[in-house]
């Protein structure tokens, strides 16, 4: 398997705040990857430096095997969390701007706009200036604009916040016929639960250092099968206090539960029936949601303790 | 390099196929106009109607002269422009004009002219008039009124002379300028037509500096409350964004200079020749063929220096307001010159013309202002062009590095020397 993109030692600091503090990361070329983290974590700072947007103080970024400061971006669509668009333009023309910035000719880019229109249902709006587009078809321009070029990187940094399930469903289909196609796919987000069925390989960044990273499957692994889920109905609030219950997620009528050291699944078994009706017992490797909190300790840091330190 | 023309074209294209452009375009001379050769035309235009002046006249002798005298003024249909009222002392000669208040205050009369009995009395001449803003009337009257008592003068200290040899003797002198050029020969130049050619060619370059160095920041301030920057930047690195970015809105300046110049020179043929005053000749004596590729040159240094000037203040600003404080020393730097063009064209050899012709930040107008009056040394003009071009360089790629740092900076403004670590860095 090759390096799509590969990190090393990369340090960055604004003023006294460690943004990203000696990371080291492997991106395999071809897959989808997950770079995850609370808010705050270094996630988008690794990304920009990705980029050449920003330039690390230290260490090194190759992608595709060259430096990231050799100008990788005609190789690498970008889809950045802080993203706008030109509102007074047409949407064909922001298009075909930004496709003319990959390195394409106006007339080859506008046609390729146009396809990528079709694809996401908004072919009838090219003519329309931004700004009289809802937000929804907003999010697919910007999305267009950043897989231009067919490039055979695509960093997403967070490509779902504020979407409906609408278009999160259809930017997935996208992204998945883009993998099925070859290209390397760099996910960033802090939403576990779309990080675990889409990606493949993951790290988890916290507070600037790489907290772990691997293939999702033998991340899950080291884990081991040490989670039991429940699905019940009745009043399932004395499982808390079961001695072989190392941590709970109460959801009501399901139950996530993390086991102590050696204890043994069986017993929370016996201890539940008869009080509650089980509709549904498993055991498994623990989520990707109850890794994270593990490791990082909260689902967020709070952003404002962040500012605090910095 | 390709993405760099990409943005080019861009900024180009969305700010030329706009109507503000145009609409912009066409005011701008209309408003240049009207600054410079407004307040004139205004003065002139001082009614058409005559204009009635009582005379308390202590010495009872000068309401002939001075009528005489004031005969050559006359309105389009021939009659004359000054009625003059002879009114009788009654009492003072204080007490008289005091009693003539009324009719001046209604605008019955233009203004009323006491006379001493002695004319080499101390004020022995005082007008009172509603209005003395007036400032072509008054000049009028009171060159009519220096010839009678000159006239006035002979004969108290018993010269018999002719009254047509006075008028001889009288005749105002005049005389013209002329500028030696360099290449041999002079060219015959009025003040007025240096002034408003000059004033002309630096007012062109400051309204340019200004209005496109400000949409340059605008642009930037806008690009990052939007967002649209850093997707623009994971496609183009940030030197190549802010290159074509200034390149783009340059050329746009350069564009609307180009139809001001083609229109002038179309005005050249077309209406000059119809009006061909003083100091219309002197206005387009100023339009040599030199001088136009020296005014480009300076044109083109001064806008990019100025435009990079703005592109940092853009950079490092999150907001309009932010950025107003941090503009008006620039803008200050743009007025100054502009401000003194009266002073520089009058003095383009004083100390401080030359100081300032080679201090880049200035001297792409004054340097400009210096050339249209006179012919500098040419290792002034070369060093004055070089100096700049190389600060303009410099602030190029200050501004570059500046612009790197700053335009991902929300929040925070930076301090002074933060910006210029980011400079040096």
């Amino acid at each position: 398997m090759t390096t799509a993109i590969a990190i090393r030692d990369v340090v960055k600091a604004f003023g006294d705040f460690r943004a990203v503090d000696g990371v080291t990361l492997d991106i395999p070329e071809g897959e989808i990857f997950g770079l995850l983290g609370p808010n705050g974590a270094g996630k988008s700072t690794t990304i920009r430096m990705i980029m050449d947007i920003i330039r690390p103080d230290s260490g090194t970024i190759s992608v595709l095997g060259k430096p990231a400061s050799d100008n990788v971006r005609n190789h690498v669509g970008y889809l950045p969390e802080e993203r706008g668009l030109y509102r007074k333009m047409k949407v064909l023309d922001v298009l075909e701007f930004q496709g003319t910035l990959k390195g394409a000719t106006p007339r080859d880019a506008r046609k390729e706009a146009q396809v990528w229109l079709e694809r996401l249902e908004i072919a009838d709006w090219g003519m329309k200036k931004v700004e009289e587009l809802s937000k929804g078809m907003q999010q697919k321009i910007q999305f267009a604009a950043a897989v231009l070029g067919n490039p055979p990187i695509l960093i997403l940094d967070e490509p779902f916040s504020g979407m409906d399930p609408v278009n999160q469903n259809l930017f997935k289909d996208q992204i998945l016929a883009l993998h099925r196609s070859g290209t390397t796919i760099v996910f960033s987000t802090h939403q576990m639960e779309t990080a675990e069925r889409l990606c493949k390989e993951i790290a988890l960044i916290n507070k600037g250092r790489l907290v772990l990273s691997g293939p999702l499957a033998r991340v899950k692994e080291g884990f081991g099968k040490n989670s039991v889920l429940v699905e019940y109905t009745g009043d399932g609030a004395f499982l808390a206090s079961l001695p072989e219950v190392a941590r709970i997620d109460d959801y009501g009528a399901y139950s996530e539960i993390r086991l102590e050291a050696g204890a043994d699944p069986q017993g929370i078994l016996r201890a539940l029936s008869g009080r509650l009706r089980v509709t549904k017992f498993e055991i498994v490797a623990p989520t990707l949601h109850n890794i994270f909190i593990e490791k990082v300790g909260a689902p967020a840091v709070p952003a404002l303790e962040r500012v605090g330190d910095a | 390099m390709h993405s760099m023309m990409m943005v080019v074209r861009r900024e180009y294209r969305e700010r030329v196929m706009k109507k503000s452009f145009w609409i912009g375009t066409a005011i701008f001379p209309v408003l240049m106009v009207a600054l410079t050769v407004g307040p004139m035309a205004l003065v002139g235009l001082s009614g058409n109607k005559p204009q009635a002046i009582a005379l308390v006249d202590g010495t009872k002798k000068l309401r002939e002269p001075l009528v005489r005298e004031l005969g050559d003024q006359k309105l389009k249909d021939g009659t004359p422009r000054y009625r003059i009222e002879d009114v009788p002392i009654a009492g003072t000669i204080d007490a008289t004009r005091a009693s003539l208040e009324g009719r001046v205050r209604s605008g019955e009369l233009f203004g009323v002219l006491t006379v001493a009995d002695d004319i080499d009395a101390e004020n022995a001449f005082n007008f009172y008039g509603k209005s003395v803003g007036d400032i072509r009337s008054i000049a009028e009257f009171q060159g009519a009124l220096r010839r009678a008592i000159i006239g006035l003068r002979f004969e108290k200290a018993n010269v018999a002379v002719d009254k047509d040899v006075v008028a001889k003797l009288m005749a105002p002198v005049e005389m013209e300028t002329f500028e030696v050029q360099r290449e041999g020969g002079s060219t015959k130049k009025g003040f007025l037509g240096v002034y408003f050619g000059t004033f002309t060619f630096v007012f062109i370059l400051f309204m340019t500096v200004l209005l496109y160095g400000i949409a340059m920041m605008r642009g930037i301030l806008e690009e990052k409350s939007s967002r649209v920057m850093e997707v623009l930047l994971g496609s183009i690195s940030p030197n190549e964004l802010m290159t074509g970015k200034i390149l783009g809105i340059g050329l746009v300046g350069l564009t609307q200079v180009a139809i001001y110049m083609v229109t002038a020179g179309a005005l050249r043929f077309f209406v000059m020749a119809k009006f061909s005053g003083a100091e219309f000749s002197g206005v387009v004596s100023t339009f040599t063929p030199a001088k136009l590729v020296l005014f480009l040159v300076y044109f083109i240094l001064g806008y990019f220096m100025y435009v990079a000037l703005f592109a940092c203040i853009g950079a490092v600003c999150n907001s309009e307001q932010e950025a107003q404080n941090l503009q008006a020393p620039v803008q200050m730097c743009l007025m100054l010159p502009m401000m003194a063009t009266i002073f520089f064209v009058g003095h383009p050899d004083s100390l401080v013309a030359v100081v300032l012709s080679l201090t880049p930040i200035f001297a792409p107008m004054v340097m400009f202002m210096r050339i249209c009056v006179q012919t500098p040394p040419a290792w002034q003009i070369a060093l004055s062009i070089l100096l700049t071009a190389a600060t303009t360089w410099i602030l190029f790629r200050a501004a570059a590095k500046v612009f790197r740092i700053g335009i991902l900076m929300y929040g925070k403004r930076p301090t002074v020397p933060e910006i210029m670590r980011w400079a040096r860095s």
